[in-house]
């Protein structure tokens, strides 16, 4: 193999180091054979170098390809969806390591290496991830560096130098490409595997759910107050409403269950200053939001459904941003339609008969429903009910029954399941309400942190003539709960994120280290709002604000006025380095003479002096040997015989000689 | 001018009697000496390595002494030797053949380094020191040495240290079938050639001649091109150890005296390329595929390197 063509050791050693840097942040989501493919890979690679081992042949490779795609199905069960196609190409990745030889096996590896680099957005888009694949970026533009450096025959770090001086010359680039360049929705979706351990409410709440998302410290959503932050026991985040009990779970009802004339939410009267916020929700992979009692969205695009909830259209699979104005003493539909009234209060025929029983001589016992009311919350908070994580688990069809007269010990959505029921029995139409109650206030920033653990359950009860109220069971067993949150609540217990032994939140007394943690987080924070939530609309706005009216004339201006503003400068550094060995004018008004000349078939080569040249030309050509004798003394003379400090050329030469070369138009 | 392009033909002419049809190498030669080097001329035994350096000496009008390098050779045997003059009961110093103005080094790498090592001082400073005392050696001191192919049995290759102090290297080839049909047809004939030939530059025309040599101009676009030779050698994978600093004044020295044999008033690329070969394939350690032949590599540097800049 030509000198030329070889991939040199240095190159080889950082193409290794940017294989595993790359592969790094995958690593916990790729079946672990993945990473064995890596290791082997390598080795092979190195043997190979060594000259113990050879290339894999035809064979090997396809044995090698056909095994990938059977491991990839056998691990995720297809091969169609985000996580299997990444791990597809991850293995060609590697395998395209065993097949590296020349140099141009390495400018594919290389490229799809800044591809692998990008795959790993589609998992996450933190802020610490983002800086690691800019150091990506680097390590895989420092292979591509070494890969042109053949005479670094031992490995050393001077390229990672030069692909650092390349890389800061693109970032001011890299700024306006991303605040102005046109953001174009994707043409098409990936389909997200469900394979990913997610941790979030589901649309679907069997008792005993709520409970063990609390292990969770996972973040759910950040909120940004515009004005003071409310009491946190105050804040309870609205993300669900369950109506409909099945089979001891309650659900969600889809879009098509409403009636068409009630699909769309009644206005509110609202009155009052409302509470203004920002929420980003951290993806959920549902396409519910979160918002305060009650909520309106002023994001497009967000919308607000008959039991006054927020939703998108698609699932959130990456950070979402939104803007909410709440009134929270707004009255919630005043006016109950029958079909409302029918579905709030329907129960499955048969079940829980003890519960429906003692709801109803309660009922009996008090004249108000909200009498009732509290007749029920005094029940849960006088008799012996513990407010636990680990409550056990409950029969299907009878979960009611046997949770308030037997087992007695439940979690959040235990009380408001029971509450919910036991007004349906008793014909007063209720429903559960589930999402994050309370939050951390991160001093640093002043935003409220709501975790997985903040997970709660509620129950909503309408009234007459004060519409929907909201009920919370759980403040009647555990006070602690509502006040302080789900840590002190169970601090008796000890069962606060016991299954999340490294989560930063456990060592929140150590004050350094919580302070470390807060402010990370109000990093992330802005993060998130400035560059993850830069979608298409925040850009337009920010364009706006600047440039006033917004057409296509004024993006393309913009776009190529700032691009011009990024290169200028840098052009201009080029052009003075370049000045000090600028192409002096003998010299290009002599490489004119030669182009010519070239058009004719008779190219200069490299090592040829004018002279000789010449001799060569005016055996080609003697139609023009006077002309070019004539050229070539010229610029002799010009270029060689002044003296050394550039003088001497005296300018009617100089003339002389330009002239005659314009003059020379040679022709067969 | 003219007359010093008349005493340099002159001089070949007079060399070329003696060694037929290498005019070429003749020319180098003499731009060595002009140019105040010292000259490596290595070839195959009995390719008129010798003829060459005598032929020189005689038209340079220079006095001049042989040493037949052996491997025994002692540096003493060249530098000079005390020895008890019983008369006067004291030491007298005897110089050794070094002591004259052109020294023919016959064979060079026959002798051991240490001997070879005798002449460093010699070469590049003018002098010698035997037994602590310092003597200068005549004006102007040149050495001419002559030196079998590395690879041949029995040699002891310069280092490269030496080799450096030589500005150039000759290889002298075969001659062509024409001249060496003359040579065939003058063997016989009554006169040896080598002991007529004429003084041809005396020691006021070698002074003219670098006074000339001083004047010779190098432009920017010269320098240019000598810089992108030497970078080449610096950073082509091609190269081992590339052109040293003193090598790069070698190579511009010898251009501008090449460029004031030939009565031009300054430098052309032309005249670069003429001594590059001589100047720089023995100072240039070539690496990877080219191992082995420097004169491979200067053709590279030749064929790659532009001449015009761009």
């Amino acid at each position: 193999m030509k000198l030329q063509q070889q991939v040199p050791r240095n190159a080889l050693v950082w193409i290794i180091i940017s294989m595993f840097a790359l592969v790094a942040p995958h690593a916990l989501r790729l079946p672990p054979w993945v990473l064995l493919v890596y290791v082997v890979a390598v080795i092979w690679r190195i043997l190979v170098y060594r000259g113990r081992w050879s290339f894999p042949g035809r064979s090997v490779k396809l044995i090698l390809i056909f095994s990938s795609f059977i491991g990839v199905y056998v691990s995720y069960g297809t091969l169609v969806g985000l996580e299997p196609m990444v791990a597809l190409l991850l293995t060609a990745f590697a395998f395209k390591l065993i097949e590296l030889s020349r140099r141009n096996d390495a400018y594919v590896l290389l490229f799809l290496g800044y591809f692998v680099c990008i795959t790993e957005f589609l998992f996450s888009q933190d802020l610490l991830i983002t800086l690691y694949s800019m150091l990506n970026v680097v390590l895989v533009t420092t292979a591509l560096v070494a890969l042109h450096q053949p005479g670094e025959h031992q490995f050393n770090r001077g390229s990672i130098r030069l692909a650092g001086v390349m890389l800061a010359q693109a970032l001011p680039l890299m700024v306006v490409i991303f605040f102005l360049f046109p953001r174009i929705d994707p043409l098409w979706t990936v389909p997200v595997n469900n394979h990913m351990a997610k941790t979030g409410m589901s649309d679907f709440m069997k008792p005993g759910d709520v409970a063990k998302l609390s292990q969770s410290a996972d973040v759910a959503l950040r909120v940004k107050f515009d004005g003071d932050i409310p009491p946190v026991s105050a804040l309870y985040w609205r993300g669900l409403v369950f109506s409909r009990m099945q089979q001891g779970a309650w659900s969600a009802l889809d879009y098509y269950d409403v009636p068409v004339k009630q699909q769309r939410p009644r206005e509110m009267r609202t009155s009052g200053d409302a509470l203004e916020y920002t929420v980003i929700m951290e993806p959920s992979w549902q396409n519910w939001l979160y918002g305060l009692h009650y909520a309106r969205a002023t994001t497009p695009g967000v919308r607000h459904t008959a039991d006054y909830r927020l939703s998108t259209l698609s699932p959130l699979e990456t950070e979402y941003m939104y803007r909410v104005r709440s009134w929270t003493q707004a009255q919630a539909e005043p006016g109950l339609s029958q079909w409302r009234r029918e579905i709030e209060t329907r129960l499955p025929p048969g079940s829980n008969p003890r519960t429906r029983q003692l709801a109803q001589e309660m009922k009996a016992l008090t004249e108000t429903d909200q009498q009732f009311i509290d007749a029920v919350l005094n029940k849960f908070s006088t008799q012996d009910y513990v407010y636990t994580l680990q409550p056990g688990s409950l029969s299907e069809l009878h979960a009611m029954d046997e949770f308030l007269f037997e087992s007695r010990r439940g979690f959040c959505e235990h009380y408001a399941s029971a509450f919910t029921v036991m007004m349906r029995a008793a014909g007063v139409p209720a429903r559960v309400v589930a999402g994050y109650l309370g939050g951390e206030i991160n001093p640093v920033n002043r935003t409220v942190i709501v975790h997985q653990f903040d997970a709660h359950a509620w129950a909503e009860v309408w009234l007459q003539g004060q519409g929907w109220v909201r009920v919370d069971p759980t403040a009647a067993v555990s006070p602690e709960r509502i006040e302080w949150g789900l840590e002190a609540a169970m601090q008796a217990e000890g069962s606060f994120l016991s299954e999340a032994p490294l989560s930063a939140l456990r060592y929140r007394n150590i004050p350094f280290l919580n302070l470390l943690r807060l402010r990370y987080d109000a990093l992330t924070y802005r993060w998130q709002s400035w560059i993850v939530g830069f979608n298409s609309e925040r850009q337009l706005n920010l364009l706006r604000d600047i440039f006033g009216e917004i057409n296509t004339r004024v993006i393309a201006t913009v776009l190529l006025g700032s691009w011009v503003l990024v290169l200028v400068p840098v052009s201009i550094s080029l052009f003075r380095k370049r000045a000090t060995r600028q192409v002096s004018r003998p010299d290009r008004f002599y490489l004119k003479f030669c182009e010519r000349l070239a058009r004719l078939g008779l190219v200069r080569s490299a090592g040829e002096t004018p002279g000789q040249f010449f001799l060569r030309a005016e055996a080609a050509l003697p139609a023009y040997a006077g002309q070019m004798r004539d050229i070539t003394s010229l610029y002799n003379q010009l270029a060689y015989a002044g003296t050394a400090d550039g003088e001497g050329a005296d300018a009617s030469t100089l003339d002389t000689f330009s002239r005659a070369v314009k003059r020379f138009r040679p022709s067969r | 001018m003219m007359q010093l392009q008349g005493v340099i033909d002159s001089a070949v002419k007079e060399v070329g009697k003696v060694l037929l049809g290498k005019e070429p190498q003749i020319r180098l030669a003499l731009c060595c000496l002009v140019a105040r080097g010292h000259l490596l001329i290595e070839d195959l035994p009995g390719m008129g390595k010798t003829t060459l350096s005598h032929a020189l000496a005689a038209v340079l009008g220079l006095s001049w002494k042989r040493v037949q390098f052996t491997s025994d050779l002692l540096p003493a045997d060249i530098l000079g030797i005390s020895v008890y003059d019983a008369r006067d009961a004291s030491f007298s110093f005897h110089p050794g053949p070094i002591f004259t103005q052109l020294l023919l080094a016959d064979e060079i790498n026959r002798t051991t380094p240490r001997t070879q090592s005798a002449l460093l001082e010699a070469m590049a400073e003018g002098q010698v020191t035997v037994e602590g005392k310092t003597r200068a050696l005549p004006q102007p001191f040149f050495v001419i040495a002559t030196q079998n192919p590395v690879h041949q049995s029995g040699t002891y290759p310069l280092p490269e240290s030496q080799l450096d102090r030589f500005l150039m290297r000759l290889e002298l080839g075969y001659p062509h079938p024409r001249a060496e049909r003359e040579m065939f047809e003058r063997r016989h004939s009554a006169i040896r050639e080598i002991d007529n030939l004429q003084q041809c530059i005396n020691a006021q025309q070698l002074e003219a001649i670098r006074v000339a040599v001083s004047k010779v101009q190098a432009s920017d676009s010269l320098l240019d091109y000598l810089q992108r030779l030497v970078a080449c050698t610096r950073q082509s994978p091609e190269f081992e150890v590339g052109l040293s600093p003193r090598g790069a004044l070698a190579l511009l020295d010898c251009a501008r005296t090449w460029a004031a044999m030939h009565n031009r008033g300054h430098v052309v690329p032309e005249d670069v390329q003429m001594v590059l070969p001589a100047v720089a394939s023995h100072r240039l350690v070539p690496g990877g595929e080219y191992a082995g032949d420097g004169m491979a590599l200067v053709d590279l540097l030749l064929r790659n390197v532009d001449v015009i800049g761009s």
